[in-house]
């Protein structure tokens, strides 16, 4: 699938998780986004992906005992710990634990999304999708990102090579050893790559300087965003006019950013044809985003609250169906070679 | 194509110039190897082809250089990247994303190539070299050699006129560096594209190459350049074919092993008789010049096919500095050691080789016990290793890993030294005197130079006393060779066998086979984790292909290996 749709998949189980506070509405996206991340990411010898059901496993029982410890309402008292603990002190009841495992397993899944992104979208896919006017910093992030590994790879190396020297870490000064062949050894890698990247004609082709009438334009959009905002903020009777600004504001912004992407001569190697599993992608989330967002019947079960009194949570098959929607990019598996 | 005019050059805060008025000239399509010691100027005469000297490492500069009606020194570097492409030593220091085909392109996008273009020439530099099949691999997933030939071919995207590569096999294995070196081949005989190589180990190149240009020791500079037959002859540190034909006065040279079997045949019709006798002493000369602390009980090589393999080793080893039974050792799901059984003997050298990712490194620090094994044991001196800190052992073992910058740190080279005595806690009475230690390792006048300063063969030697100033036993060395020039491989040879008349035992991973020839009393070979063929480097050497010396090649059956040997063994025979 596009990274866009992966991206859009990904905002859709955070907004999803975020509203939908019943604990087997929760489950489901919980599931669905383990179902996904299992059958999109490519194997490549690694572990299957069961990284969101480990985190709930952590996850729901902790926040559930720390709400259970913090929160004191609700009917069903377990037991009381002594007044005099601070914070902690007070009744431990069902209502507290069962709230705290909800925002648990909500948690969970929003993990899981993000996690299953991270899963099957390269990294350095993602920095590409940033602006063209904001390609420099596009490529110095893939840089940095791709010398986190590298640095990580080095330092093993190094406190290998003290360690046979008879290094042993017994304060403050023992870590010149590690840090001091570490940072000459990152500035020499950095070195070299810039002179690779020169060699490779990087910085050949020159970005011609921005005009002036861009430069103003981006500034008058930046005031009509700051300006409808505090205006949301501070008057309320005219939130009409202030989502008016914001809205100019932001549509400033957005052109100017696509005008000055248009003056950046770069090109882009992996142009996507849009397929039918990205529509299926989209559609999907759009599904789920439906059920979430818009008024229909059977919303009211996604809000779920234990308190006063524990009770079941309420289920709708079609709202459970249109949370399904983000099962959908597991029906084609793992993605490979449709680039276009 | 190329040409230079009385260029001179000296870095930044360099009291000399590394090159000093060189004039040359390169035909286009020429295949051109640059050879000579660390530090004579290989590495900045190609950074002066596309200018990134003096444009990226600053310095003055005096002179002319036209490269293809260019200017480098004039234009800069993104002038000249559309006409040279450049090549580093270490593929993943000049990688700037992390797939195949990303990397490739990732010039081009810079350069705004149209998009439909910009796949042409992709597939055009993936096809030359070879890489279709891996255009979607994320490039951690390549061998090295696959990682070379992926900077290749990023560099060949912008369609360039010359190629300019600063030692790119150095660190590869045999079969990765051939891959390689046939890779370029191609490239300058089917696509005309000038080459422009730097590399130390010259019998791998030699036989490709139009043109030699070397390059002398400093503070000499009369650097020589021609067809390399003329320009060996002049040369005095020269492969081990080169060397022979030289010693026997083979004319013409003979660059490779065929060319020296014609060479021969040649001399036997001047000289049948002699020849003869020499064919002769192949037959029967021992290898007389090898005391190996060894009884070999049974002949252990036995060739399958192409691979090399070993059904039974059976050594008695006499008073084994390391004893190593049955090792297992796996990173997770992947298992990298599968019963590895290996003994070096007190004052023996064992020669490890190898592919790149047989096992070899992970052995070693399974060894010094910076990887836990699964299963096996690991003695010293007849005493397990089980149990036992880094630290401690390497008290009695000296680990030389395979990157000696990992481990300098210190203001002064006395001072690396007196930081393993400190960590041992032995600063008060070291078992070997630094000053001794340095004068061994020829650094004596080096003590107080900061070490990150020094070349690759004076940095690989502070390491190595980094590590041996604590008096090993026994000593580990992973790929010291890596970037050295003759002479520093001399130098180091003369320290092991120092060592070796001491009692120590060595333990040498190499992908050097004429090091190995040279050096080893025993030879080991590592593959896919098993040890599959050990024994005398005759018996080893000569069955293993890719790891055979060009000497062995033109003398097979005798157990010759290197010049020495052949020499010794044809004049006892002419006797």
């Amino acid at each position: 699938m596009d990274v866009r749709v992966w991206l859009l998949w990904a905002l859709t189980v955070l907004v999803a998780a975020s509203s939908a506070r019943n604990p087997l509405y929760g489950l489901l996206l919980l599931l669905a986004a383990t179902v996904v991340g299992v059958a999109c990411a490519p194997a490549n010898g690694r572990r299957p992906f069961l990284a969101p059901l480990r985190f709930a496993a952590v996850a729901v029982p902790f926040s559930a005992l720390f709400n259970g410890l913090t929160a004191h309402l609700g009917e069903h008292v377990l037991f009381r710990l002594p007044a005099w603990l601070p914070l902690l002190g007070g009744p431990l009841t069902l209502e507290g634990l069962a709230y705290g495992a909800t925002s648990g397993l909500a948690l969970a899944a929003i993990f899981g999304g993000f996690a299953a992104l991270n899963r099957v979208t390269p990294v350095h896919e993602l920095v590409r999708l940033a602006p063209r006017a904001f390609h420099e910093a596009g490529v110095v992030l893939s840089i940095a990102l791709t010398f986190v590994p590298q640095t990580a790879r080095s330092l093993t190396r190094i406190r290998q090579a003290q360690a046979v020297r008879g290094h042993r870490w017994r304060g403050l000064r023992d870590g010149l050893p590690i840090l001091v062949p570490l940072l000459v050894s990152g500035l020499e890698r950095s070195m070299g790559l810039a002179e690779a990247m020169v060699a490779r004609g990087y910085g050949s082709v020159a970005d011609r300087p921005q005009p002036l009438r861009l430069r103003a334009l981006l500034a008058l959009g930046l005031l009509a965003l700051l300006g409808g905002w505090l205006a949301w903020l501070f008057w309320p009777s005219g939130n009409g006019i202030a989502l008016g600004a914001m809205t100019l504001g932001g549509g400033l912004i957005g052109t100017v950013l696509w005008l000055a992407g248009r003056a950046v001569p770069r090109t882009s190697y992996r142009l996507r044809r849009w397929t039918v599993r990205d529509t299926v992608g989209v559609l999907g989330c759009a599904l789920t985003l439906a059920v979430v967002l818009l008024p229909l019947p059977g919303r009211g079960t996604l809000v779920y609250s234990p308190y006063p009194r524990l009770t079941p949570p309420g289920f709708d098959p079609l709202v459970g169906l249109g949370l399904l929607g983000l099962a959908l990019p597991a029906l084609w598996g793992e993605a490979q070679g449709d680039e276009g | 194509m190329i040409r230079f005019e009385r260029l001179t050059y000296t870095y930044p805060g360099a009291a000399t110039p590394a090159l000093c008025d060189v004039s040359l000239e390169i035909a286009e399509g020429e295949f051109v190897l640059l050879a000579g010691p660390s530090g004579a100027g290989k590495s900045t005469l190609l950074r002066c082809l596309n200018g990134l000297v003096p444009h990226f490492s600053g310095g003055t500069v005096s002179g002319r250089v036209a490269v293809a009606g260019h200017d480098p020194l004039a234009e800069g570097p993104p002038a000249l990247s559309r006409v040279v492409g450049f090549v580093f030593q270490d593929p993943e220091a000049q990688f700037v994303v992390d797939r195949v085909e990303d990397e490739v392109a990732f010039a081009l996008e810079n350069r705004a190539v149209p998009p439909a273009e910009m796949r042409a020439r992709v597939e055009e530099a993936l096809r030359w070299l070879d890489l279709l099949a891996l255009r979607d691999r994320p490039l951690e997933q390549l061998s090295g050699g696959e990682k070379q030939r992926v900077a290749i071919a990023a560099a060949l995207a912008l369609r360039p006129r010359v190629l300019a590569l600063d030692e790119p096999t150095s660190q590869l294995d045999p079969q990765s560096a051939e891959e390689v070196l046939e890779a370029l081949v191609r490239l300058n005989r089917e696509l005309g594209l000038t080459i422009v190589l730097a590399e130390h180990r010259l019998e791998r190149v030699l036989p490709h190459a139009d043109r030699l240009i070397a390059f002398p020791t400093p503070p000499a500079t009369d650097i020589l350049s021609g067809p390399p037959r003329q320009v060996l002859r002049r040369m005095e540190q020269t492969p081990p074919l080169v060397t022979l034909g030289k010693a026997l006065g083979w004319a013409p040279l003979p660059l490779t092993v065929e060319e020296a079997h014609r060479v021969s045949c040649i001399a036997y019709r001047r000289s049948p008789i002699a020849y003869r006798r020499s064919q002769v002493a192949n037959r029967q000369s021992p290898i007389a010049n090898r005391q190996s602390p060894i009884a070999n009980r049974q002949s252990p090589i036995a060739i399958r096919d192409t691979r090399y393999a070993i059904r039974d080793m059976r050594y008695a080893i006499r008073d084994s500095r390391l004893a190593i039974r049955d090792l297992r050792f796996s990173y997770g799901d992947a298992h990298v050691l599968h019963g590895v059984s290996l003994e070096v003997a007190t004052g023996e050298l064992v020669v490890l080789m190898g592919r790149n990712g047989s096992g070899k490194t992970t052995l070693l620090k399974c060894i010094v016990g910076l990887l836990r094994p699964d299963g096996g044991t690991v003695a010293l001196d007849g005493q397990a290793l089980a149990g036992q800190s880094t630290a401690d052992i390497c008290r009695r073992v000296g680990y030389l890993p395979q990157e000696p910058d990992d481990l300098l740190f210190a203001d002064t080279v006395a001072e690396e030294l007196a930081v393993t005595l400190r960590n041992h806690g032995l600063l008060a009475r070291p078992p070997v005197a630094p000053a001794r230690l340095l004068a061994r390792l020829g650094l004596s006048d080096r003590a107080a130079a900061y070490p990150r300063d020094l070349s690759v063969g004076q940095r690989q030697r502070v390491a190595l006393g980094a590590v041996t100033v604590t008096r090993p036993s026994l000593l580990l060395l992973d790929e010291p060779t890596r970037g050295m020039d003759y002479g520093s491989k001399r130098e180091l040879l003369r320290m092991l066998r120092e060592w070796q008349a001491e009692g120590t035992g060595v333990l040498l991973v190499t992908h050097d086979v004429e090091l190995a020839a040279q050096a080893a009393d025993r030879v080991a070979l590592l593959d896919g984790g098993r040890v599959v063929a050990q024994g005398t480097p005759a018996e080893v050497l000569t069955a293993a292909p890719g790891f055979t010396p060009q000497v062995a090649q033109l003398f097979p059956a005798t157990g010759w290996l290197t010049v020495e040997d052949a020499l010794a063994g044809r004049g006892s025979a002419a006797r």
